[in-house]
């Protein structure tokens, strides 16, 4: 076994912009690349996070690892597997392997729906347990899991019935029930109240230790990742633009864009109330399909000098020496001229 | 400090089938001029509600079945609709409500759409009434060429500036933000915030400030307003409720340890098990005792009112007596 | 659990359903329709109606063409109802080998505009002659008809008077009437049922007044040998008929009409129903399935539903022998495109929610998908576009009947209409061959168009908060 779970190669989703009858006769073909070579590597019994903000290709990303996405280029590794392109068999095992969580617990179950049938639909897909008692047997210790309790008082129940926090275990569970190595959270906490939020990453990291899992935590929200991930890759328009431990990560970040994103958080402390705070980015984001020439940040780092534009797109490299990536041309230089930009700014 | 709003003992109810709900059970609260004041809770705590209640507009079958708002001295609530909607609600206290950028007329330019609003209130003149609306455009930090743009050109945190906008253009004296920044990406987040804090400075206006969010409350608001199961339970400055001393209320505290924190490695998040409870049958006692790992018998039987502690920081907790 | 569900919800509709009130409208007339279907037997004075509709020896005691028994409210000069006398004491005789069989039968006539016809039957066997004569009540007694019949086995014995006692009643004529008047109208041309049930006087056969009061027709039969003559009645075929009249092939319009009850309910029902179910299926498939197979799907509605379905169906039901199945089968294959747009936009908005995704994510199958997760969400819709289908079906079927392409086995509301009008009911006046089965149509329409609506109304907010 490779210490590697999922290992994804420069992974691509272009999706086709339609063509007007011009642009058909003069073969123009547009796309918005909204993954454009996405690279990493998920090692087993880690949780991965994916930050970005909305529109940089994370959620894409989910997808392709999903498999409810066929990647335009690029490759997927999964437990020493090839799994870019699979057959119909194999893609039946790969999802019993590889599960997902949705932002939005109560829109991911059918509001017709009980419990019981919710949690019960996995097996019946994948023709697991020989009767109907089997399978409620199944969900139970699939609650239980979860730690719902009493798990039968809940069978019968409709998803709106039940509080958020409760939704959110039971969309666990269904993924769970499956005995799956690696799950995909796609922000399963943006849409739940704060107390709850706490409750849910810890019932997931718990489940995620006792059963070994893997998770790759897709979110918008540093503050949880920082809390919930081992490690964190940055997206940018559809490109990793840093990666490093979580906590080296976003306490020394290199990457401009990550120094942004860190800057804007709120943080729960008093004493910023009559302070402008200062965000180092400047402009909007650009649109997928038209991403920017060289460095895709350029246009919004204040730090941006001709060679960011001009020369090829910088790879990721090594900033820290403990696994902290940055594809950042000037990450050397920026680290001195923080404290000189903030000032003139 | 000069009281712009006096809400005392505001009571609103939705009256269902099943019985009164206690949305809002006594709340009571001043809000001063040129502050932000800070509304935080779980979801159904009654933020919202509380902002619909200072509009005089209820969501039906809510109810406000007694209390007063003192507006610049004078009861509000004495007045009958007609004069409500002609004197108070837009034109002394705004809503920004939750998800109102969603609401754009996807069909109308942003010119139009801010138009409208402002002749339906205003008798005024096209020109004069763009010059205003130019104003506040550019108030709100944007460039008067997004007017001729229609909602799906913009972007969410310009939208959002719009509806900002239109929040301001009839010059109120408190503006209720609920939520405004939460369907936002980071970076916008922190552009919105920074622009709240400084139309507050330049329009002296007094903000109510409405999120789940504690961090963003943090940033944003002079005084927090902490609100559960329809009340009250701690209200005090910016640094009561964040300082170094902590939060005097259980649920204050418990709220804060629940908030994940960027700059500090937390091994594990307290969280606040179990839901608030039903506003149909609330628990006797104080409401937050079936969460409260600090609760004492008498919090079980009695209601602890709202206790002053400090200059401007009072809780509603039998362990603060 | 789940039931107890269905149950709530179901009362949920109810609740909603009751404050619409077309929808109370639609739903008391359509229990009415089903009480009609129920108990049609029972409300129809011809049982067989539905099944011998185009058998002219079951209606052939009616008048032709008669209005309705409640137009005489509305005139000063009344017609005399249809009426059948069945309750009728016999006397019988023996002598010399003879069987004398006397029959009285009163008939008290309080009209102004005789009957049609007067028709006498019994049950014959062996050789029997009847003589039969009416009493006046001005005390004439004419001497109608003489007939002989002789049959091996019981058969049943028809004489209509108007036609058999022609020469009979011209006799009785000539001794009242002037000669120029009888001069004017020769016997071929009398109305022998107008002469009988005038005041003798003169110009009783140009311009007759009615004499009213009890008239008496007496028969006497004469078995000659072994024989029988059982049953004597007497059927009156008045100049007005029942609730709705007839029409000019005698037979009863209510009849018919409420035969054809069932059938527009059955074609109907199933046309929408067999049709929406298709739809359903078609419209959430291409939604699900999406890009190319969307664009062939739609492409193939768009040209099922640019194919004009008169047309077509006059051709199909000309080359197949037309029976109800076929037609109901032929009108299924063009209207199932009805629902089809709407079911796709609504089966695209399904597809988008999360729980598809999950489901996607599960592995699960297309038909798993498209069977267990979006049709539930479109039954409320289907259910009310289903009811809305339903007027349309009848007004086809009826179209087509109308064009003499229906199922000639059974009575529709468009083959009455047909009927009329290839019958001349319009030029003739005969509006109650035409109004009935328009109405009917109408309101069995109508009915679903309410119910319809008002299950729109209220399901389809639903749809669109989910």
């Amino acid at each position: 076994m490779s210490e590697y779970i999922l290992e994804v190669e420069n992974l691509q989703k272009w999706f086709p912009i339609r063509r007007n009858i011009s642009q058909v006769i003069k073969r123009e073909r547009n796309y918005v690349k909204a993954v454009d070579g996405v690279s990493f590597k998920i090692k087993r019994g880690e949780i991965f996070g994916l930050i970005g903000e909305s529109g940089c290709g994370k959620t894409t990303t989910g997808k392709l690892i999903m498999k409810l996405l066929e990647p335009t280029g690029g490759k997927m590794i999964f437990d020493a597997q090839d799994v870019t392109y699979l057959d119909t068999d194999a893609v039946e095992l790969y999802k019993r392997k590889v599960q997902m969580v949705f932002q939005d617990p109560y829109a991911s179950m059918n509001p017709r729906f009980r419990i019981s049938d919710v949690l019960s639909e996995p097996l019946l897909i994948h023709k697991i347990g020989d009767s109907r008692e089997d399978r409620e047997a199944r969900a139970i210790k699939a609650l239980e899991e979860v730690k719902i309790n009493p798990p039968e008082e809940f069978m019968e129940r409709y998803p709106h019935m039940l509080s958020g926090g409760q939704r959110q275990r039971i969309a666990t569970a269904r993924t769970l029930i499956l005995s799956p190595s690696f799950i995909v959270a796609d922000e399963p906490v943006s849409m739940v109240d704060l107390s709850t939020r706490a409750e849910i990453l810890h019932m997931m990291k718990e489940v995620q230790q006792s059963l070994g899992l893997t998770y790759l935590y897709i979110t918008h929200d540093l503050s949880t990742a920082r809390y919930f991930t081992d490690r964190i890759a940055v997206m940018y328009l559809g490109k990793i633009v840093e990666m490093g431990p979580a906590g080296e990560l976003i306490d020394n970040a290199k990457h401009p864009y990550t120094q942004a994103l860190i800057a804007a958080v709120c943080e729960p402390v008093s004493g910023n109330v009559n302070r402008i705070k200062e965000v180092p980015i400047k402009g909007e984001i650009p649109s997928a399909a038209n991403i920017p020439h060289g460095c895709r940040f350029h246009t919004r780092c204040l730090y941006a000098k001709p060679e960011c534009w001009e020369m090829e797109e910088p790879m990721l490299e090594e900033v820290s020496g403990v696994g902290h990536l940055a594809a950042c041309r000037r990450w050397k230089e920026i680290s001195g001229e923080k404290g000189k930009v903030s000032e003139t700014a | 400090m000069d009281k712009i709003l006096d809400v005392r003992n505001i009571k609103l109810h939705y009256l269902t089938r099943k019985g009164a709900v206690r949305a809002l059970d006594d709340v009571s609260f001043p809000l001063y001029r040129g502050e932000t004041l800070g509304v935080v809770g779980e979801s159904g705590c009654g933020k919202t509600t509380l902002g619909t209640a200072l509009l005089n507009m209820p969501t039906p079958p809510g109810k406000i079945v007694g209390g007063e708002i003192f507006l610049e001295g004078k009861n509000v609530l004495e007045l009958n609709e007609r004069q409500y909607r002609t004197n108070i609600r837009w034109e002394k206290i705004a809503m920004v409500f939750q998800g109102a950028m969603n609401c754009l007329t996807p069909v109308y330019t942003i010119q139009k759409q801010m138009m409208e609003t402002i002749k339906f209130h205003r008798e005024i003149e096209d020109d004069q009434a763009l010059e205003r609306i130019i104003k506040y455009v550019n108030l709100v930090g944007l460039s008067a060429d997004v007017l001729k743009r229609y909602p799906h050109e913009l972007s969410g945190g310009m939208k959002q500036r719009i509806v900002i906008a239109m929040g301001l253009f009839l010059e109120p004296d408190v503006v209720i933000c609920d939520e405004p920044t939460t369907a936002l990406d980071v970076v916008v987040q922190a552009q919105i915030i920074n622009l709240l804090k400084e139309l507050k400075q330049e329009l002296k206006l007094s903000f109510i400030f409405i999120t789940h969010d504690l961090a963003t409350e943090a940033e944003v608001s002079d005084r927090i307003m902490v609100m559960y199961a329809g009340k009250v339970v701690e209200i005090g400055t910016n640094e009561h409720i964040y300082g170094s001393q902590g939060a005097s209320h259980p649920y204050t505290r418990r709220l804060l340890a629940a908030t994940p924190r960027l700059h500090q490695q937390v091994e594990q998040l307290a969280f606040i098990p179990g839901t608030p409870p039903d506003l149909l049958t609330p628990p006797t006692g104080c409401r937050f005792h079936l969460r409260c790992d600090e609760k004492m018998e008498k919090c079980m039987k009695e209601e602890p009112p709202l206790k002053e502690i400090g200059p401007e920081h009072k809780v509603a907790c039998w362990r603060c007596y | 659990m789940k039931l107890n569900n269905i149950k709530r919800s179901m009362l949920s509709f109810w609740n909603e359903f009751r404050q619409t009130r077309f929808g109370i409208f639609g739903l008391i007339t359509f229990c009415l329709f089903v009480v009609i279907i129920l108990f049609e037997t029972a409300i129809i004075p011809f049982p067989e109606a539905s099944t011998r509709w185009r058998d002219i020896s079951y209606w052939e005691d009616n008048p032709k063409g008669a209005a309705p028994v409640w137009v005489n409210w509305f005139t000063s000069t009344k017609h005399t109802p249809q009426k059948v006398i069945t309750d009728v004491e016999l006397k019988r005789e023996e002598d010399s080998g003879f069987e004398f069989i006397d029959v009285v039968i009163p008939y008290d006539y309080q009209y102004d505009i005789a009957p049609n016809d007067i028709i006498f039957h019994a049950m014959t066997r062996g050789e029997v002659t009847l003589m039969i004569s009416l009493l006046r009540p001005d005390g004439d007694e004419i001497l109608l008809t003489e007939k002989s019949v002789n049959s091996t086995t019981l058969r049943d014995l028809r004489i209509p008077i108007s036609t058999n006692s022609l020469d009979n009643v011209y006799n009785y004529v000539k001794q009242h009437e002037s000669f120029e008047n009888i001069k004017a109208k020769p016997k071929n041309v009398m109305n022998s049922m107008q002469v009988l049930f005038a005041k003798a006087e003169e110009g009783m056969l140009q311009n007759p007044a009615s004499l009213q009061g009890e008239y008496q027709l007496k028969i006497t039969a004469v078995i000659l040998g072994e024989g029988e003559f059982l049953e004597p009645n007497l059927v009156i075929s008045g100049n007005v008929f029942g609730l709705l009249g007839t029409d000019s092939f005698k037979r009863d319009i209510w009849s018919g009409v409420i035969a054809g009850t069932k059938w527009a309910m059955l074609i109907g029902l199933m046309t929408s129903s067999l049709a929406v179910i298709i739809g359903v299926i078609f419209g959430v498939s291409s939604a699900y399935f999406g890009g190319l197979v969307d664009m062939l799907m739609m492409r193939f509605y768009e040209i099922a539903a640019s194919i004009p379905m008169l047309p077509v169906l006059i051709v199909l039901s000309a080359i197949f022998k037309p029976s109800i199945w076929t037609i109901i089968l032929i009108m299924c294959v063009f209207s199932w495109v009805g629902p089809v747009r709407t079911v796709r936009s609504i089966g695209l908005q399904i597809k988008a929610e999360t729980y598809v995704e999950a489901a996607r994510a599960l592995n699960a199958s297309h038909s798993r998908i498209i069977f267990r997760h979006m049709i539930p969400q479109l039954i409320p819709y289907a259910f009310a576009s289903m009811a809305l289908s339903v007027p349309g079906a009848i007004v086809t079927e009826s179209t087509i009947s109308l064009l003499g392409l229906g199922d000639p086995t059974i009575v529709t509301w468009g083959q009455i209409l047909r009927d009329a009008v290839s019958g001349g009911a319009v030029l003739q006046g005969l509006w109650w061959w035409v109004v009935p089965p328009g109405l009917f149509i109408a309101g069995m329409g109508m009915t679903f168009a309410f119910i319809g609506f008002a299950m729109d109304t209220i399901l389809n907010p639903k749809l669109k908060t989910r």
